[in-house]
């Protein structure tokens, strides 16, 4: 069965959504449903000094931190969000109540007439509050400065990345006898259940969290879920009553979490024989106006620091700054895009200030079996770099085209990146933090039901997990059962993040399906349990950042070619080609949807996705002003899939969501460098900044 | 009670508009954007609502002696698959907006919206299109760059509709239109160019550049169109820098979320200079 | 509030309505037709798509006053159709759906396309789908699945 478990199966999710029947959080409907919308700040910072109301006719209410029963903090990982602010905001669009009532009219109006008195302080945009610093060392760290023949350095910037997904965010709430039951566009369940125990105070049997069908996330529907799901619990247990809270689009885009903007510091102490003798690294990301995520985002970053080289002496270290902007948060990737965009230019840096041949010496870098990685863990499992390297460069014609564009000069250019993606939580996350369980319920039918919170946001998840456990227990697919999750019926599998569903999560469905088997008895009901126990080997200091940060990590090579218009400077992308390697694909035909989807908002990051903010206000805020590619914007893309399986992963699977994005951004930055024949440092690589490098270098 | 309007003659519309301000809507794609408001409640119109769309006699294209004529609810669509469209506005209205907003949107429209990235007034100042408005108490002809009087400001009387365009026939013997947007499709423009000339061997008789997205209006500078008209084709090639320098002086772009004022400047110069090369 | 009469889902309906009430609305709120999604509600991201007199419209941007006379098809009706199972069957087999939110609008701006262009080439498809934002697949398994429904469809277009 393993020899097959790769050949694709048509998604089962797929016929409802094509037609139209899957019901997303905005299509739900309840009888008596009342609406809320959310009144925010106009201002970057401040003191809130009066709330002034309307008169409120009768079944209107405002809801705001008055009423949180419990603590008035949303429970992420660092616990600085308030759901509602008692006297103070942070940021423009930071929800101050929630105004609620059965006519959306009358509530619009209600919430225009709210007047509310600030006294206005200075916001700070700069970075240079640090609430969060980070570093650790390996070798011999930055020591070989001191006898470098040469130092080397650049400062690489990225911008926000805004995640995009196309159904905005939402939820639609009851209340249930006594109990508090939402349903919603979310990627983790029992974030959110656990968010709401602590808002509320309440006792875990008090909250229920479903998830409806998800439009997308790619993070965005993370953390950020739990900001909305405490509002609108609060409010539900105020006023005991369906209540509705969608966002708009505009609203959305204003106001929920993006990817960090990051500036990176990177130096190279060289030797006389042109070597890399040591590298210095600092990491510096815009965490917005709260903490959030933020530390886990810094040291993805970090820990992607030498991209997927070997590098001996490295002295890493990083600062999560405050502003008083929009809170940053997760976003595919998760600190590791902006690291592996400026690693990557860095090396072909090097290699072009030295005058070295950059892919030759790009190559003499790459990571192999057995070496130490970045925090001195080890890379234990076959790498298959060159291998990969080798079929796309073959694939695109790399070699013939590197040689040939430069000299000709015609605005064309073809770049090449390499990365590496850890799997799963970082550190000791998997095993301290989250300690995932599964379930599989047999019932007296012997229909076997998948008990897991991971919620299918489009990658297909549904259908591999479906697939996992039929092709283990040779059962028929059909007899598999795997509804949205729903906090009352699945235990905690942890969050849809960090591409540790299948590796992680379908590992212990595995093991759950292969027990289940072994124990078979038709007919009758049958229960089995696995819960997350990290490999004995797997050493992680948190303190020091020192051991395996991840237990496995996942491979990749894009070449993406491109050609520049002289006249308008617009880049036109022509092809893109990757080869990868996630261990084994559960499915392949979902692999490559991946595959696609990931690289073409990778490949967006790096030269067409602009967000700014001016004075804290996001200035790009709907899909007419920020720009995702459309159908003619992609490029063609040639994939290819490498098997490399890995043992703890379910038939040798290795994440793959996150991995498929972070090569994008260099490959394009690389590809427009080397067609306008400049430095590029700081992505997105528009068209304004190609003119500007291209004019005055 | 906001009394909106569905008239099915052009005489009942120019009776309700000659009594009381209403506004004007064809397609929509633009006010429905505008006008926005909360999922599931009307649109935020301050004026009520007279919907063109109903009104047939406005609905047609058709080639005319000397021009085109473009009734005021023609889509864009229709005047794409229309055999008789010249060249020009058929290579705009494919790339503008997405097949569904072409399929609503008008060009009646696109003028009244008067944003001066508006992607068929290039086309319409490149070709001195006439803008025919009626009203109770007549019909008056304007000319397109008369017509639009600034960002979003049209001269327009309360009782007044646009009810035809007419796109004069123009014999060019070279054309070029580039939108520069930030993205292929579904893009509003950071820069449009758009330049045509009449030559024979050696001479221009005729020649054209209209610019948009770079000024509070459609750019047209007919100075210097006056200037370069009866030149022989290698002077101006000749002079190709001082003619850039002359536009350089008139573009007024700005900074938005969308691009910056030297990037606009300096595109849409390279644009015109590789116009004039091409001659 | 005006009298409107039009042709939904090939049954013919008088309503009494604001005419700037979307189209959209009206389909979601008043019907429970929520095939037809709001991605952006200004006209930028397709999912709204419905066909009107056959051809592909942003629901978002029509109010119902512009519906007066007009024939209006939703996913939910077209769905019932052999042209419908041809393009289901393609989106399938070249897994072109992930989250499926954009999908229906997907679908819609296909058999527009496909009405005035049964045999489209890849830039007509891209162009035909250029209003219809997806931020899952990076589109090529969409244009494959409409190339294929273009193939097994031949002659029902």
């Amino acid at each position: 069965m393993s020899e097959t478990i790769s050949q694709s199966l048509m998604r089962l999710d797929a016929p409802d959504k094509i037609a139209g029947r899957a019901k997303y959080v905005a299509d739900l409907k309840m009888k008596d449903c009342l609406f809320a919308l959310t009144v925010r700040s106009p201002i970057a910072k401040g003191k809130i000094l009066q709330v002034s109301l309307p008169a409120m006719p009768e079944g209107y209410q405002v809801v705001d931190h008055r009423d949180i029963p419990g603590e008035n903090i949303v429970k992420i990982i660092y616990d600085d969000q308030v759901i509602f602010p008692v006297d103070e905001v942070k940021y423009i669009g930071q929800p101050i109540l929630l105004v609620v009532g059965p006519d959306k009219r009358i509530v619009e109006r209600l919430a225009k007439a709210i007047k509310i008195e600030f006294r206005e302080e200075q916001p700070v945009f700069a970075w240079e509050n640090s609430v969060i610093r980070y570093q650790f060392t390996k070798g011999e760290g930055d020591a070989p400065f001191a006898s470098a023949a040469n130092t080397i350095s650049y400062t690489y910037t990225t911008g926000y990345q805004e995640q995009a997904y196309m159904e905005p965010q939402g939820f639609i709430g009851h209340y249930d006898r006594g109990k508090i039951v939402l349903v919603g566009s979310i990627q983790c369940p029992y974030y959110v259940k656990n968010a709401l125990i602590r808002a509320l105070a309440c006792d875990p049997d008090k909250v229920r969290v479903i998830q409806a069908a998800v439009g997308g996330a790619f993070g965005g529907k993370e953390e950020y879920p739990s900001l909305i799901a405490c509002e609108l619990a609060v409010a539900i247990n105020k006023i005991k009553k369906p209540i509705k809270l969608i966002f708009e689009r505009e609203e959305d885009m204003l106001v929920t979490t993006k990817r960090h903007p990051a500036q990176i510091k990177l130096a190279a102490a060289i030797g006389a024989d042109g070597a890399i003798r040591a590298l210095r690294a600092h990491v510096g990301i815009d965490a917005g106006a709260d903490i959030g995520l933020s530390g886990v985002v810094l040291s993805r970053a970090m820990i992607a620091a030498t991209g997927a080289y070997t590098i001996d002496n490295l002295a890493v270290s990083g600062d999560v700054y405050l502003t008083n902007t929009v809170p940053t948060g997760a976003f595919r990737g998760f600190g590791a895009p902006q690291m592996l965009f400026a690693i990557e230019m860095f090396i072909e840096h090097i290699a072009k200030d030295l005058g070295r041949d950059p892919l030759a010496y790009r190559l003499d870098y790459l990571a192999k079996q057995h070496d130490k990685t970045s925090t001195s863990g080890v890379f234990r499992d076959p790498i298959l770099m060159p291998e990969m390297v080798e079929k796309a460069m073959a694939m695109s014609g790399y070699a013939a085209k590197s040689e040939r564009y430069p000299r000709e000069a015609g605005y064309r250019g073809i770049g090449m990146s390499f990365f590496l993606h850890g799997c799963g939580f970082t550190g000791s996350g998997e095993a301290k933090t989250i300690k995932a369980k599964v379930k599989l319920e047999k019932d007296s039918e012997d229909l076997v039901h998948i008990l897991i919170a991971a919620v299918d946001m489009g990658q297909g998840v549904h259908t591999a997990m479906r697939k996992l456990v039929a092709s283990i227990m040779e059962i028929p697919i059909e007899t598999v059962i795997y509804d949205y999750p729903d906090t009352d019926q699945v235990p905690d599998s942890g969050p849809t993040v960090a591409s540790r569903t299948m590796m992680i999560v379908g590992g212990l469905v595995a093991r759950a399906a292969r027990a289940l088997k072994e124990s078979f008895i038709p007919g009758q009901h049958q229960v089995a349990e696995e819960q997350y126990v990290q490999p004995d080997y797997i050493k992680w200091d948190e303190d020091t950042m020192q051991g395996d940060a991840y237990p496995a990590y996942s491979w990749g090579v894009t070449v993406v070619e491109v050609a520049v218009d002289p006249h308008t400077y617009q880049v036109n992308l022509e092809h893109a080609w990757s080869v990868y390697d996630c261990g084994k694909a559960i499915d392949e035909l979902m692999v490559l949807g991946q595959a696609d989807g990931g690289l073409a908002q990778g490949i967006a990051y790096g030269c067409l996705e602009v967000m700014e903010h001016d004075q804290g206000k996001i200035r790009q805020k709907n899909l007419t002003d920020y720009i995702i590619p459309t159908a003619s914007d992609v490029p063609a893309m040639t994939t290819m899939l490498i098997d490399n399986p890995y043992p703890l992963g379910p038939y040798g699977a290795k994440g793959v969501g996150e991995l498929t994005l972070v090569g994008g951004a260099p490959a394009v930055a690389k590809a427009i460098e080397m067609a306008i024949n400049k430095r590029i440092t700081k992505i997105p690589a528009t068209p304004e900044a190609i003119m500007e490098l291209i004019k005055h270098g | 009670m906001v009394n909106h309007l569905l008239p099915e003659t052009l005489e009942e519309a120019l009776e309700a508009l000659a009594r009381k301000q209403h506004l004007l809507f064809a397609g929509g794609t633009d006010l429905m954007v505008q006008k926005r408001a909360w999922a599931g409640l009307p649109r935020n119109f301050e004026h009520p609502v007279l919907f063109t769309s109903r009104i047939a006699k406005l609905n047609f294209i058709e080639k005319r002696s000397d021009h085109l004529a473009v009734g005021a609810t023609c889509s864009l669509e229709m005047m794409l698959e229309y055999p008789d469209t010249p060249d020009l506005f058929k290579t705009i209205i494919g790339e503008m907006a997405s097949p569904g907003i072409r399929n609503h949107a008008t060009l009646a429209g696109n003028i009244a919206n008067a944003s001066p990235a508006g992607d068929t007034l290039v086309g319409l100042y490149l070709y001195d299109a006439t803008i025919v408005l009626k009203s109770l108490r007549g019909e008056r002809l304007v000319p397109i760059a008369d017509f639009i009087t600034g960002v979003r400001k049209i001269d327009l009387a309360q009782d007044e509709m646009i009810t035809e365009i007419r796109i004069p026939h123009q014999d060019f013997t070279h054309i070029d239109y580039v939108k520069v947007g930030p993205r292929k499709a579904d893009a509003i423009s950071k820069i449009a160019f758009a330049g045509a000339a009449k030559t024979n061997d050696l001479t221009v008789s005729d020649i054209r550049a209209a610019f948009g997205a770079v000024f509070k209006t459609v750019l047209r500078s007919p100075a210097t169109e006056a200037m370069l008209k009866g030149m022989r084709i290698a002077d101006i090639k000749a002079d190709l820098a001082s003619i850039c320098e002359a536009y350089a002086r008139l573009l007024q772009p700005i900074d938005d979320q969308r691009s910056n004022k030297e990037y606009r400047k300096a595109v849409a110069i390279n644009l015109l200079a590789r116009f004039i090369k091409s001659l | 509030m005006a009298k409107i009469e039009f042709t939904l889902n090939g049954e013919v309906r008088q309503v009494d309505i604001d005419p700037t009430i979307r189209l959209l609305d009206y389909l979601r709120e008043d019907l429970d037709l929520t095939g037809t999604k709001e991605g952006c509600g200004e006209g930028e991201c397709g999912a709204c798509s419905v066909l009107f007199d056959a051809e592909v419209a942003n629901s978002c941007l029509v109010p119902m006053g512009n519906v007066a006379g007009h024939d209006i098809v939703t996913i939910e009706y077209f769905s019932r159709t052999e042209r419908y199972r041809i393009l289901e069957k393609a989106f399938l087999e070249q897994g072109a759906v992930q989250c499926g939110f954009c999908t229906p609008g997907m679908i819609i701006a296909a058999e527009s396309l496909l009405r005035k262009k049964p045999k489209p080439s890849d830039a007509e498809i891209k162009i035909g789908l250029s209003g219809n934002l997806c931020r899952c697949t990076g589109y090529n398994m969409i244009i494959a699945a409409i190339r294929q429904a273009a193939k097994e469809g031949e002659g029902l277009w």
